[in-house]
């Protein structure tokens, strides 16, 4: 196997001279015993698998046909150290408290504003900031329950942080699947590592609902609410609400009455504590949010505004996860914290500064524009790959509007040997989203969501556009193994009568029952 | 019937039982391995060696700690070792053999034709792919054959031991399962330990029916009530004692005067009473386990005497 990243992108198995990392030399080792034609085999198991549990996403083609794909996982899993994973976890958690701080803030006293931190225009201006959130303090002052921030290394292997999600950041379903299919798939990669389980998320968003939800005695009652079968993630929605074991409501089995919300069940009208909506806030209630909704609950925001219901992420998270607004986080952490962000930003400019907007439109074919309120990189331009008629129709854009647009240096993101079709190895870049859950504390999970181009060089890591994910793996180097086994040793299991095997005769009986000698 | 009609039924369905049950072992046990549990640095105990000593095995016991991919083979496709679920499945199907004019033709092919796939699937067991497709081949096997015996197969006294057997074997692997998973001792109910609970739930293949029936998270002690008192779930040791229960009542003529019978009665009346009056510490889960544990291998000695004509009874000292 053999590693040839593109000059000036940083590769975290291989350094540049081409040996493994030391953290990767067994995973190195272990997939050229493989070889080739075990990772083609286990691909194809891989495809049957997800294609018979339904582990599939909609990829529209060139001629405008939907066909069914099972989700691309690839084969070689990522690896994050321990050290590594330490320093991404504080840092997150650092970032996921101070945007909680300025979400409160922004819709109640505003110091951040008044001290001439962030300006109240940009903050007013953006798309998510919903004056229907105003004053509304949620249960236990959490708005941003659920998180998952991307990060990207640079060339210099920096870990920084690319956007954030602290909407309904969505993937989650994903990165558990994938764990459960690489222990069927090739059991074999994880002998030499310890890798920090995952499957506590669906708990820990469950304690942490739990934990939010205005309950006066006895048990909440929590749902997750869907748009709908029609939604692209609806299967993540299904997920949650099985692993949680709660129900899974669509809009009309939710009524609001007196400012309580209900669910309606076989027995009458059953009080709801807690929601994870996985929709936009437009949506939610008609009679404060956009009249044309079909989905949302009307009377939905008078019973939050009561507090009678907690409603995760809380309404008008929005405004944190803004583009423009995350031009701020890093001073937002400082201010709210008085602490040094851990994690960085990628360099970005803010195009409604005069000066910063035409130094951008000047280098337009070398920067990446983003609009600002969208997520999942739709609307985004990247100025390299793009032709001349359309970085001219985005400078008529940028400039008509400048407060929606920020650009960013474009990131050489890392690489990660990725099976390619004939079961060879090539190095494909990746970014990360780890989720974080927000109840009586932030718990992150350890790894995440790797998404990776699949084609030769793109940085283009999309899953609706011809991306794949990856197995995350965070190794654990905090329990000495060695340890384990002498404690382990000191427990015997109680010793049971032997199974018995039922002859007839009673005689083979006993000849079967010989054991064989230890191997 | 015959006596001996009906020990070869009541054995079929052990052995079917078992074998499903054994992989579904299997397949909890390996993932949870696979991966670190830092959160349970101290006692694994539902790990291969307690798999070993829940199959009643000590062939491993003084050779050290028993490695993953030996307990792997040793259990699932090896056919020397009579508790591997390999060796459980030719048991079953030499016994459907002797019953094959019992047993209705689709019953009988679903189990004869086991060994078709089984060689196919077992490649990864000895291979980098682990026993995933192995265990999945034989849970879908086992499960059609389960199937079509509720569909085809008359309901007399035939299908009573059929069905008792089945669920005579569950009740005795579950409960096998929770006397070596539960901490020794009793521990308090935050036990380290808790993260093999999530093994042992996967073992039984009851995770998503333990979280829509109840909220707690699943602690050792959570599950192990969960998996003793819950009737609603079929593969509790209480709904499974309840089904082995009303089978013999409807095989026995006289049910009233029967042995079995009445020990089950009583151990079902005994698991209610727990169930419902504290009963779900530490302490008193290893307790009651040990109770019933000790209490079924009567009721097989019972069952053995009463309709078997004492044929293949353990012995009493046992």
């Amino acid at each position: 196997m053999s590693s040839t990243a593109p000059v000036g992108t940083f590769d975290e198995v291989f350094d540049s001279d081409g040996t493994p990392r030391a953290h990767a030399e067994q995973l190195v080792a272990e997939l050229e015993r493989l070889g080739a034609e075990s990772l083609v085999a286990a691909g194809a198991l891989r495809d049957a698998i997800f294609m018979r549990q339904g582990i599939t996403f909609d990829l529209t083609s060139s001629d405008g046909a939907v066909a069914d794909r099972p989700f691309p996982l690839d084969l070689v899993p990522r690896i994050i150290p321990a050290a590594e994973w330490r320093t991404i976890k504080r840092g997150l958690a650092q970032r996921i408290r101070a945007l909680n701080q300025f979400v409160d803030d922004v819709y109640h006293e505003r110091e951040i504003i008044r001290a001439g931190i962030v300006p109240w225009k940009l903050v007013a201006s953006r798309s998510h900031f919903a004056r229907a959130a105003h004053d509304i303090r949620p249960p236990r002052g959490v708005y941003t329950h659920v998180a998952g921030c991307d990060l990207v290394r640079d060339s210099d292997g920096v870990w920084r942080v690319l956007e954030d999600n602290v909407r309904t950041p969505s993937g989650i379903s994903y990165m558990l699947e994938n764990r459960l299919a690489m222990t069927r798939l090739i059991p074999s990669l994880f002998a030499h590592f310890r890798v920090r389980p995952i499957d506590q998320y669906p708990a820990l968003l469950h304690a942490a609902l739990r934990w939010v939800a205005p309950v006066a005695d006895g048990d909440a009652t929590i749902v997750v609410w869907t748009p709908g079968p029609a939604n692209s993630a609806y299967f993540e929605h299904t997920f949650l609400a099985r692993q949680m074991g709660v129900e899974l409501v669509e809009a009309s089995d939710l009524v609001v009455r007196d400012d309580v919300c209900y669910m309606r069940t076989t027995n009458g009208l059953a009080r709801v504590n807690a929601i994870y909506r996985r929709l936009d806030d437009a949506y939610i209630d008609p009679l404060e949010f956009r009249p044309d909704s079909l989905l949302g609950v009307p009377g939905l925001i008078r019973a939050y505004r009561a507090g009678t219901v907690a409603i995760a992420n809380a309404i008008g998270t929005g405004v944190a996860d803004d583009k423009a607004v995350y031009c701020y986080v890093p001073e937002m952490i400082r201010f709210y914290l008085g602490e040094q962000p851990l994690l960085e930003n990628v360099t970005t400019y803010l195009l409604d500064d005069p000066e910063q907007r035409e130094a951008a439109l000047a280098r337009i074919d070398q920067l990446v524009f983003k609009p600002t309120g969208e997520s999942g990189g739709s609307g985004v331009v990247i100025g390299p790959a793009a032709d001349e008629r359309r970085l001219e129709e985005l400078a008529t854009t940028v400039r008509r509007d400048p407060t929606q647009w920020i650009a960013q240096e474009v990131v050489r993101l890392s690489t990660v040997p990725t099976v390619s079709a004939d079961g060879t190895l090539a190095p494909r870049h990746v970014d990360l989203r780890p989720f974080a859950v927000f109840g009586e504390e932030v718990r992150i999970v350890p790894g995440g969501l790797t998404r990776v181009a699949l084609e030769p060089g793109s940085l283009i890591v999309n899953s609706s556009r011809g991306g794949g994910s990856k197995d995350t793996w965070v190794l654990d180097d905090e329990h000495d193994y060695d340890g384990d086994a002498a404690l382990t040793a000191s427990f015997s299991p109680p010793a049971l009568p032997d199974l018995r095997l039922g002859s007839w005769t009673g005689q083979a009986q006993q000849q079967q029952q010989q054991h064989r000698p230890p191997p | 019937m015959l006596a001996r009609i009906a020990h070869e039924l009541f054995w079929l369905g052990r052995n079917v039982s078992r074998a499903e049950l054994t992989a579904r072992m299997i397949d909890g046990v390996f993932q949870a391995d696979l991966q670190g549990r830092p959160d349970d640095p101290s006692g694994v105990t539902l790990s291969w060696d307690g798999v070993l000593a829940i199959m009643g095995s000590t062939a491993t016991a003084d050779s050290g700690r028993p490695s993953r991919a030996e307990t792997v083979v040793l259990l699932s496709t090896d056919p020397a070792n009579a508790n591997s679920v390999v060796a459980s499945l030719e048991r079953a199907r030499d016994g459907a053999r002797a019953v094959r004019d019992v047993i209705s033709a689709d019953m009988w092919e679903a189990i004869n034709s086991v060994h078709l796939g089984l060689a196919d699937a077992a490649v990864g067991v000895t291979g980098y792919g682990g026993p995933y497709s192995f265990v999945s081949y034989v849970k879908s096997r086992t499960a059609l054959f389960w199937g079509v015996a509720s569909r085809t197969m008359l309901r007399d006294e035939a299908y009573a031991f059929l069905d008792a057997g089945g669920r005579f074997e569950s009740a005795d692997m579950v409960l096998r399962m929770l006397r070596v998973a539960l901490p020794p001792g009793g521990e308090s109910s935050t036990s380290p330990r808790d993260g093999q609970a999530l093994a042992l739930l996967g073992a039984v293949g009851g995770l998503q029916a333990f979280r829509r029936a109840r909220v707690a998270a699943p602690s050792a002690a959570a599950v192990a009530s969960f998996l003793l008192y819950t009737r609603s779930y079929p593969d509790s040791v209480a709904a499974s004692i309840d089904a082995v229960r009303d089978a013999l009542e409807l095989a026995d003529a006289n049910p009233r005067a029967s042995d079995p019978v009445l020990r089950l009665s009583r151990v079902l009346a005994d698991l209610d009473f727990r169930g419902r009056v504290g009963g779900r510490d530490g302490t008193e889960l290893v307790e009651v386990c040990e109770i019933v544990g000790n209490e079924l291998t009567l009721a097989d000695r019972d069952i053995a005497e009463r309709y078997f004509g004492g044929v293949a009874a353990p012995s009493r000292a046992a």
